[in-house]
């Protein structure tokens, strides 16, 4: 393990808690936007923010104020009728459609184009209340359409718009489409035309960042851009937290420490902030001090902090220790690593606690983790540094053949990628790079965020019926240009993420064809006259408390922190 | 002598190719895990059959105290079941349509109740995989003693020797359940002895287990 790879891999626990800022502009900036309601024509400023003096519309005409579910104060009531009927909404399908559509929804957009416009339709202002019962009736299906209609007929002015917007994000959440939901809260808090959605917009859209979610629409232009004197505790927490970040990412850490000082001592966004900030000064300083050691230490054991976070510092202390040669202390953090029960956790750390072990001596227990990662769980994993531990654990027990075996092992398996990068193909284009480069860190990211969207747009044709043509035509578009995106950034990631996986490989394979030249001159050496074969260790491998279960092959998840290998030495002592 | 080289000939290939492969696979893997189950102080509570008598069945509910010495060997140190019989159709038969006197003496060999002890010795623990979602560990024993039976007469003591094997799932550190399936050899006479089988399942409380 060198610094540099040390830096990279906290580097990439951070990004666990503060996701990285994706190069340029996300789709969800750019989404197309619902047409605008006809009454924009008489007040265009209207379009843009709201009017200064709206107020929310008076108590008892507010959802928010009666529990939503409360049907008798309806928002409606009291509502202007929609202007939508006075000049018509222009189509959804006519605003420049991008010439890269999903295969599926190839025609529709097309038609659209090439059709036109539809006649505006007036929309009855009844729709909204039958669409919020159909909502609270749990039947999100039939009310994601008409609240898109009403929105579309309904000036940005109205006390519902807000309203409408929510319900309809909500609508689309439930129905798996979350993304889409997301671009509607995001645009709630962005326009802020109604104050009492707002908090409620927030904590959906603070929800949606447990799952794959477009980092800069919702962390960057949402939560990193608030205004924060009227938020609630718990959403203004987060917003300074993800406001600290990205301060952080831009080199600015007395900025951040402005933002994580007002968080709470006792709340969970602190630790997080606190992760992030150890983090970046491990960057910066050459030499880790035993304080920053201790502070990760402390964070690894700090219950507001996700198990994953917990072992993520809980991996940085074990990290920064065996940098400094500390391996016992290394591999007592790493025994700080809690897993759930049979979960067979991360392959990159058997192979730092093989290395670590292999340090301190224990070839024998160093050997059994790389069989560890042997198993189905870890078959796929880019771990070329398990075939250059593997034969030096062999070439110090003496046992030159596996120990070339083993060295031979990383460039047959590896010999595709390997020439990929000698012929200086697209590197992109390996699968094992690939594989490597979209496992973790910001690639990962990127590329669950393109899987969701994928899977979002495959089930927004399942409700192609039930949302009718004009809600159907603006998610298309939407989830279109969201995708284009997201594949734009992934791409990026992807070609920076795979020239590290692809120098981690040369590196690997530069050190095992000098491994295999020195186990070659062993081979054939001559064994001197009177040499013994050194005395064998004493191993303890089974203590009065332990059972043991023979290996043949079948890997269990319980066992597979477990494996320990019986293996003699075959050096031999030489003479004086 | 020309057997001894024909047989070397046909060993040597096997010979060669497990040296081959002890070359290229050196070492012995096995999992070793410190042992997740242990028993101390075992408390027994449990319901049972006796199920081979042919004039009754007895419902049984028994208590029993282990002390474990170690994983493999314990002591049942006190052990007691009590039956509830049930008369079978064929006594019933036999009474109404044949008068067979209720004292017939293969009548009066129904227990009522026995105490015992025992020794325990489990030599198999092992694991497996429910569903491949979950890990169920148990254990497997074999168990030997002494029982004093009441039967139903006058001085009604007997001696027996009980033998039978059982297996028990863990669920826990405290918790476990036990199938016993054990055999009591009732001395009834002087030169007359009774089988009485008795099938058990129970739950274990174990305390006092070191983590």
């Amino acid at each position: 393990m060198t610094s540099r790879s040390l830096i990279a891999a906290l580097a990439s626990a951070a990004l666990v808690v503060s996701p990285a800022r994706a190069p340029a502009q996300s789709g969800g900036g750019s989404l197309p936007m619902p047409p605008p309601p006809s009454g924009a024509k008489a007040t265009p400023a209207a379009a843009s923010k709201p009017a200064p003096g709206t107020p929310a519309a008076a108590p008892g005409a507010k959802p928010a104020q009666g529990a939503p579910a409360a049907s008798g104060a309806k928002p409606t009531q009291g509502t202007p009728a929609t202007p939508g009927a006075e000049a018509g909404a222009p189509a959804t399908g006519t605003e420049g459609t991008p010439a890269a559509t999903a295969p599926a929804t190839d025609k529709k957009p097309q038609a659209a184009a090439e059709a036109p416009p539809p006649v505006p339709q007036k929309v009855d202002p009844g729709v909204f209340d039958q669409a919020l019962k159909d909502y609270f009736d749990g039947k999100p299906r039939a009310a994601a359409g008409p609240l898109y209609a009403w929105l579309q007929a309904a000036p940005k002015t109205d006390d519902n718009y807000a309203w409408a917007q929510y319900f309809l994000a909500r609508s689309l959440i439930d129905l798996g489409l979350t993304h889409a939901g997301a671009s509607y809260l995001a645009r709630i808090a962005r326009e802020r035309s109604n104050p009492n959605v707002i908090p409620r917009a927030l904590d959906t859209l603070k929800e949606l960042t447990d799952r794959p979610h477009d980092d800069v629409m919702i962390d960057e232009q949402v939560f990193g851009a608030l205004d924060l004197g009227f938020l609630p505790e718990d959403t203004g927490a987060y917003a300074h937290y993800q406001q600290g970040l990205v301060d952080l990412r831009v080199g600015n850490e007395r900025w951040a420490n402005t933002h994580f000082a007002k968080l709470s001592e006792t709340s969970a966004e602190a630790s997080r902030a606190k992760f992030a900030l150890l983090v970046t000064r491990l960057k910066q300083v050459k030499e880790p001090s035993e304080e920053l050691i201790a502070d990760f230490l402390g964070l690894s054991k700090d219950e507001k902090l996700t198990r994953e976070a917990r072992n993520e510092a809980a991996l940085a202390v074990a990290r920064l220790r065996y940098e400094r040669l500390d391996y016992p202390g290394a591999l007592e953090a790493y025994n700080l690593v809690k897993l759930p029960e049979l979960d067979p956790g991360r392959a990159s750390l058997y192979l730092e606690e093989a290395w670590t072990r292999y340090k301190l001596g224990e070839l024998r227990a160093s050997l059994g983790i790389l069989t560890t990662l042997d198993a189905p769980s870890f078959r796929d994993e880019f771990l070329p540094d398990k075939y250059l531990l593997r034969a030096l654990i062999y070439r110090d027990l003496c046992h030159y053949l596996p120990a070339k075996r083993a060295a031979k092992e990383l460039t047959r398996r590896f010999a595709d990628s390997l020439e990929a990068v000698h012929n200086r193909d697209d590197l992109t284009q390996d699968i094992r790079l690939r594989r490597a480069a979209n496992s973790h860190g910001g690639t990962q990211r990127a590329s669950r965020f393109v899987e969701t969207l994928d899977l979002e747009g495959e089930r927004l044709g399942r409700y192609a019926g039930s949302f009718g043509d004009r809600l159907f035509t603006h998610l298309t578009k939407l989830y279109d240009l969201s995708r284009a995106e997201a594949v734009r950034v992934y791409d990026a990631r992807l070609a920076e993420a795979v020239r590290q996986e692809a120098d981690t490989l040369l590196r690997a394979a530069e050190q095992v064809r000098l491994m295999e030249y020195e186990v070659g001159l062993k081979l054939y050496e001559r064994v001197k006259k009177g040499a013994k074969l050194v005395a064998p260790e004493d191993e303890q491998l089974l203590t009065p408390d332990s059972v043991a279960f023979r290996f043949d092959g079948e890997y269990w998840n319980d066992e597979l922190k477990s494996y320990r290998v019986s293996i003699e030495s075959r050096c031999i002592e030489e003479t004086p | 002598m020309r057997y001894a080289l024909l047989i070397l000939l046909f060993l040597a290939p096997g010979l060669a190719r497990a040296q081959a492969e002890a070359l290229e696979n050196p070492g012995a893997v096995s999992a070793i895990q410190e042992r997740q189950y242990r028993m101390n102080h075992e408390l027994y509570l449990g319901v049972g059959v006796l199920p081979a008598d042919a004039f009754y069945k007895g419902l049984t509910g028994s208590v029993s105290y282990t002390y474990h010495f170690s994983d493999t060997f314990a002591w049942q140190v006190g052990r007691g079941t009590y039956s509830y019989n049930i008369q079978t159709s064929l006594r019933r038969q036999l009474e109404r349509d044949f008068d067979v006197a209720p004292t017939a003496s293969a009548f009066e060999d129904q227990v009522q109740w026995m105490v015992g002890s025992d020794l325990v010795w489990s030599p198999l623990y092992g694991k497996t995989a429910v569903l491949n979602s979950s890990v169920l560990h148990f254990e497997a024993f074999l168990i030997g003693g002494g029982t004093v039976v009441k039967i139903d007469r006058q001085d009604g003591f007997r001696p027996a020797i009980n033998l039978g094997l059982g297996v028990r799932m863990f669920s826990g550190k405290t918790l476990s359940f036990r199938l016993d399936v054990t055999n009591n050899v009732v001395f009834a006479g002087a030169s007359r002895i009774i089988n009485v089988p008795v099938v058990q399942l129970g739950t274990a409380f174990n305390f006092g287990a070191t983590e």
